[in-house]
């Protein structure tokens, strides 16, 4: 487990110990396919049939209404792609949200390309959606739209419910990408009627290279990707079996530890964001102060540049992520963030810190203990910063 | 390569800067590159005798190698000839940081360009001012979309009372709002401070440069909440049916950008 101040979880997460011993057994002795009609097939149909279950009890969901994939990029895609491809009669048009994780909106050029029409609604300062102006960007050819539960970048968690009443009796089919979400904040597909939902296994602590979507009964879609077409012609190419008895194991394990364990996250999340405003002149919260992920703080820095914050944090053994255009493999800086109105320059001096199952109350602590000092170095450089302004 | 995976001398220049400061007086000339929009921004202050760099010292906000390169290049041309110093190129700051990461050679290795327009200022007998911004087309760009400028703000009066304001009547109806302020002079001076009561995000742009003067009616937006943008136009206000954000004309780069915003007011 981290041995460093690891206070980037929403990057990546360790998979919890008791989830690799559920997975070892099927590397080695149960190596099975659920194809073959053999013993070792049969042992691991069952396993598929019953990790199935288990993950879908997860999210209120029945059996039959959930397939496994590689991950939350081949959900997306299954997801819009499938959805927009099997439903063209319909109409032609789509709606995601600006705030959006940039391979949402990379999805989204991608059927653009294809002859479908993409409208983006705007969010708040805090980078809601706001459900008059998402009843606004609906037309008469709108077929789906997609908004992701939470920002996994700035916390921010979508009025879901309130959304899906907006598309209730339209004949509109909703998608959430609930990657940042799940494990932190309850879903159930029961109370809030989305169609399709992405989950991925490494977000609640299970393999990397493991998701899964969730299909509403009676919504269509079309396979993106033609093969044997295993889980129900809809994601061909043989079951991979260790990832999905992970995912299946850190599911039952997080169902049961969340609700501690998002109070804890909470407390330590409240204590950085305090220390920081508290201490630090010209400090910012990014994202809504109450709706937001319990795990997330997420700051910018008026006059310093991020990619400075991280690598000095870095010195000192503190793991965090920037939104920072410098540390981009593509120089832009975070979508999400310009979309809630932050200038470059501000979205440049962003820095956000993710807790997770193995934070400890002492990482908050060491972050307030140097922080202070790194911004104090850093605008010292700085021709931005003046003074008498930050006092 | 990562964008981070720096050397071990550019990292120990990022960690020990060396000549942070400005420096003053008749024998100064200052140079300056970036923009803050595109995340670096360097100020690069030479003092001059028998032209020869006798003292340089540097500003920068950026990323960790453009403190670096900033850093080696005041390390590089101390001592050096006006003539020796303009042939210092972005390679050699480069390759005396024992390299840079291929994505940064352009955007964050700038501070020889910031030292190349000092020498120009010095050349010139800009000496002993504040750094003159960079006219369009001197200095690269480095982010942004290509500039257009038309002559008046595209869309204003088709969404005039569906985010645009030309007067404030009723501050409540900006709530929770992310409002621009068009300079019009103190009474949107007036109007942006008054706004901050009612909403966390209210900005202010003005084409004119930041004032130095206390009299300036702008002066006391820096001591209030308001973000302050200088040297910036707004050319459009966008959106289907209610403002959804502007494009802002940056005067200092010539170029665009453009900015997600709930209400702009334009006073008449």
């Amino acid at each position: 487990m981290p041995a460093q101040v690891y206070l980037d979880y929403q990057s990546s997460k360790p998979v919890d110990p008791r989830v690799v011993d559920a997975m070892r057994p099927w590397f080695t002795e149960r190596f099975g396919n659920p194809s073959s009609l053999h013993l070792d097939g049969d042992e691991a149909t069952d396993a598929l049939e019953r990790s199935r279950e288990r993950v879908a009890q997860f999210i209120g969901a029945n059996k039959d209404e959930l397939i496994f994939t590689s991950g939350a990029t081949e959900s997306n895609n299954l997801a819009i792609i499938g959805y927009v491809t099997r439903n063209r009669k319909r109409g032609d048009h789509i709606v995601i949200a600006e705030s959006e994780h940039i391979s949402v909106h990379n999805i989204a050029k991608a059927i653009e390309k294809q002859g479908f029409k993409v409208s983006k609604v705007g969010v708040d300062q805090y980078g809601r959606v706001s459900v008059e102006k998402l009843r606004k960007k609906i037309i008469d050819t709108t077929i789906l739209v997609s908004i992701g539960w939470a920002s996994s970048e700035i916390g921010t968690v979508q009025p879901m419910q309130e959304i899906a009443d907006v598309l209730h009796g339209k004949g509109i089919a909703l998608h959430s990408d609930a990657v940042a979400a799940e494990g932190l904040v309850p879903i159930d597909v029961r109370k809030v009627p989305v169609d399709l939902l992405t989950l991925s296994a490494n977000d609640i602590y299970g393999p990397k290279g493991l998701g899964a979507l969730y299909i509403r009964r009676n919504v269509n879609i079309a396979p993106i990707m033609p093969g044997g077409g295993q889980e129900r012609g809809l994601r061909s190419g043989s079951e991979d079996m260790p990832g999905i008895v992970g995912m299946a194991a850190a599911a039952d394990i997080m169902a049961s530890e969340m609700p501690a364990e998002v109070l804890r996250l909470a407390h330590y999340r409240d204590r950085l964001i305090e220390g920081v405003l508290g201490r630090i002149p010209k400090s910012h919260l990014n994202g809504h102060p109450r709706e937001r992920l319990p795990n997330n703080a997420h700051f910018r820095f008026d006059a310093i540049e991020g990619e400075s914050l991280l690598l000095s944090l870095k010195d000192k053994g503190i793991a965090v992520s920037t939104g920072s255009a410098c540390s981009s493999k593509t120089l832009e800086p975070s979508h999400t963030l310009i979309s809630c109105g932050l200038l470059h320059e501000e979205a440049h001096g962003s820095l956000e810190f993710t807790f997770g199952r193995w934070s400890r109350p002492s990482d908050a602590d060491r972050v307030l203990e140097v922080l202070p000092g790194i911004v104090e170095r850093l605008r010292s450089l700085s021709p931005l910063y003046e003074k008498e302004a930050m006092a | 390569m990562k964008s981070t995976s720096y050397s071990e001398k550019t990292l120990d220049h990022f960690r020990n800067p060396r000549n942070v400061g400005a420096l003053d007086g008749p024998d100064v000339a200052v140079g300056k590159v970036g923009n803050p929009v595109c995340g670096d921004l360097m100020y690069m202050y030479i003092r001059v005798s028998d032209d020869r760099i006798v003292d340089i010292k540097f500003q920068t906000f950026g990323c960790g190698s453009a403190v670096a390169t900033s850093s080696m290049t005041t390390e590089l041309v101390k001592g050096m000839t006006l003539d020796e110093a303009m042939k210092v190129t972005r390679n050699d700051v480069a390759d005396a940081l024992d390299g840079l990461p291929p994505i940064k050679m352009h955007c964050s290795n700038l501070a020889a360009d910031a030292l190349h327009d000092a020498i120009k200022s010095w050349r010139a007998g800009r000496r002993g001012e504040t750094p003159e911004p960079p006219k369009a087309g001197e200095v690269r760009s480095s982010c942004g979309l290509p500039a257009a400028k038309p002559p008046a703000i595209e869309g204003a009066e088709a969404l005039l009372g569906k985010g645009v304001y030309r007067r404030v009547e009723d501050p409540k109806a900006f709530v929770d709002k992310r409002v621009l302020i068009v300079d019009r002079g103190k009474p949107s001076v007036d109007v942006a401070l008054d706004l901050t009561k009612h909403t966390g995000r209210v900005i202010f742009m003005s084409s004119t440069k930041e004032p130095s003067s206390k009299d300036d009616p702008r002066t006391p937006l820096k001591r209030s909440d308001v973000k302050v943008i200088y040297e910036a136009e707004l050319i459009a206000v966008l959106g289907e049916g209610e403002v959804e954000k502007v494009r802002v004309h940056d005067l200092n780069e010539n170029e665009d950008y453009e900015l997600y915003i709930d209400a702009v007011v334009i006073l008449e």
